[in-house]
């Protein structure tokens, strides 16, 4: 594709790797699955070292990483949402604040450079699976006419509104919820990999051409990237602190 | 040899081991230092790098369009044994490997989520979430809570401890009120007794002293009569003797003696009164 008399690659190439395992089956193998397993085998290692026996008083290293995460995702995610009683979905949350982070970060990392969840598929099946779970916590916590109750009839609302209110709360919760979740994750992941591309497809070209041109665009490319460190992690912060609180929702329909 | 030269805004307080700016890595003259060659060496490669990696997204491309016609042409030409044989397909097959070739121009939906990746992804997720169930999560949490039941214990014990101290410190304090009540009372009593005991002393000397001095006034008086008696006789002795001279006569002793001793007492006796006696 050219723009701007730019070669730009076509956008699925960006995005659709090649297998180079099982070609053809559904157990392809190609980069992005490979991401999904190093965010994996990394959160695994992170806290495999972290909860070693005999650590030290001061934490430091990935001991301190790990504990600050856990630590933050407590006190800034469940007990904000959900309450003390939400510390039992706390293996949950963190590993999907880890699973996400740790498959968004690859954007920015050299050899990589490529984020897992610009793919549709790991954000729609972890939006799937929390969609699941807070309606089984809502139906476990309030019955299932409780939770249908409560969930389509917002106490506090006029009667007269619930001719507006009960359809809007029917598709938000029940339909847009999951698709909301993942396609917010996957949009930021896509425009972010979409921004680095240009700026290094700019910067390579013009270097190319002027030399002096890319002394624009490189240290955009620089700055760009420092950003969607940034954006890594707000949006694995954002999909964690949403399902805690669709989790809480469903088990205090009070608040 | 260092450089004698401080870097700019370097003071005199700069030591001469310390080096900042380029000015300190150059010899004296004019020779860049070899350490500040390989840092400088550094610094470029450091800068290549993040310019390589920096870049690289635009060869980030999984596949490219050239390489999946090249790929399409060369599986239709295996399959028919030659790049001949393939032009003269049927017009029919000829057609179908013209859609194979259009779609390497077309993008998948990229909204379309993958089977493999959706297997692989989910595995790894629960693989994962399996994992901290189990050991990750709770291994940090326990060492988490463990440190933080130290900390409390660490606390308790540095409070209990407090606690005796204050206590030990309160015994010492109530002890050393006693001990200064102890010493007052004991002050007090040796001040009652060497009061006593100067009262005492005090009495007897002035005892003493009116003993001593009724002593000697009895002394006095006892002299004082001796000496009155013996002055009695020795002046009756020179009267009698002076007045047998006077009138030539020899008297008769006791008369005379009679008249001396009247006389004396009657002298004595003006002489009592004369003194206050």
């Amino acid at each position: 594709m050219s723009v701007l008399a730019l070669e730009y690659p076509p956008i699925n190439h960006l995005f659709d790797w090649p297998a180079f395992l099982f070609d053809g089956t559904a157990l392809a193998v190609n980069k992005t699955v490979l991401i999904y397993v190093a965010a994996t085998v990394a959160t695994m290692l992170l806290f495999g070292l972290a909860g070693r026996p005999r650590q030290s008083l001061v934490p430091s290293g990935v001991q301190h990483v790990a504990e600050s995460s856990v630590n933050f995702i407590e006190e800034s995610v469940v007990m904000q949402t959900i309450g003390p009683d939400g510390r039992k979905f706390m293996p949950f949350l963190t590993s999907l604040f880890f699973f996400i982070l740790f498959s968004n970060i690859t954007e920015v990392i050299p050899g990589l450079q490529f984020p897992a969840n610009s793919r549709m598929a790991v954000p729609m099946l972890l939006a799937l699976l929390v969609w699941v779970i807070y309606n089984v916590v809502g139906v476990r916590s309030q019955g299932l006419l409780g939770y249908l109750k409560n969930s389509l009839f917002p106490p506090g609302v006029p009667k007269a509104l619930y001719v507006l209110v009960t359809p809007i709360e029917l598709v938000s919760t029940f339909v847009v919820r999951p698709f909301s979740l993942a396609i917010r994750l996957w949009a930021n992941m896509v425009a972010g990999h979409l921004l680095l591309v240009t700026f290094a497809v700019l910067s390579a070209a013009l270097w190319g051409a002027t030399y002096v041109g890319a002394a624009l665009t490189f240290p955009m490319l620089i700055a760009m990237t420092g950003f969607e460190i940034l954006v890594s992690v707000l949006q694995a912060f954002i999909f964690t602190i949403l399902t805690a609180v669709y989790i809480g929702g469903s088990m205090h329909p009070e608040h | 040899m260092e450089p004698t030269m401080a870097p700019f805004g370097a003071g005199p307080g700069v030591r001469p081991g310390v080096r900042s700016g380029v000015i300190s890595g150059v010899r004296p003259g004019g020779r860049p230092r070899p350490r500040a060659v390989l840092r400088l060496c550094a610094a470029l490669g450091l800068l290549a790098a993040v310019a390589v990696a920096g870049a690289a997204p635009a060869w980030a491309a999984g596949e490219t369009i050239g390489g999946c016609v090249l790929e399409t042409v060369a599986d239709a030409k295996k399959e028919h044994g030659s790049l001949d044989a393939v032009k003269a397909l049927p017009a029919d097959e000829l057609s179908a490997l013209e859609t194979d070739l259009e779609g390497c121009l077309e993008s998948p939906n990229p909204i379309l989520p993958a089977l493999d990746e959706i297997i692989w992804g989910g595995l790894a997720f629960v693989i994962l979430f399996a994992f901290m169930w189990w050991k990750g999560f709770p291994a940090v949490k326990r060492a988490m809570d463990a440190r933080s039941e130290k900390i409390r214990a660490d606390l308790d014990a540095a409070d209990t401890a407090k606690a005796d101290a204050m206590r030990t410190k309160s015994e010492y304090e109530a002890q050393l009120a006693d001990a200064k009540t102890a010493a007052s009372a004991i002050i007090d009593e040796a001040r009652a007794q060497a009061d006593q005991l100067r009262q005492d002393l005090q009495a007897r000397a002035e005892a003493d002293i009116a003993e001593q001095r009724a002593r000697a006034a009895a002394d006095i008086e006892s002299s004082r009569r001796q000496a009155v008696d013996d002055l009695r006789t020795e002046v009756a002795a020179i009267a009698v003797g002076a007045a047998e001279r006077v009138v030539g006569a020899s008297l008769d002793a006791d008369v005379h003696r009679s008249l001396i001793d009247g006389y004396i007492d009657e002298v004595a006796g003006a002489g009592s009164n004369g003194n206050g006696g």
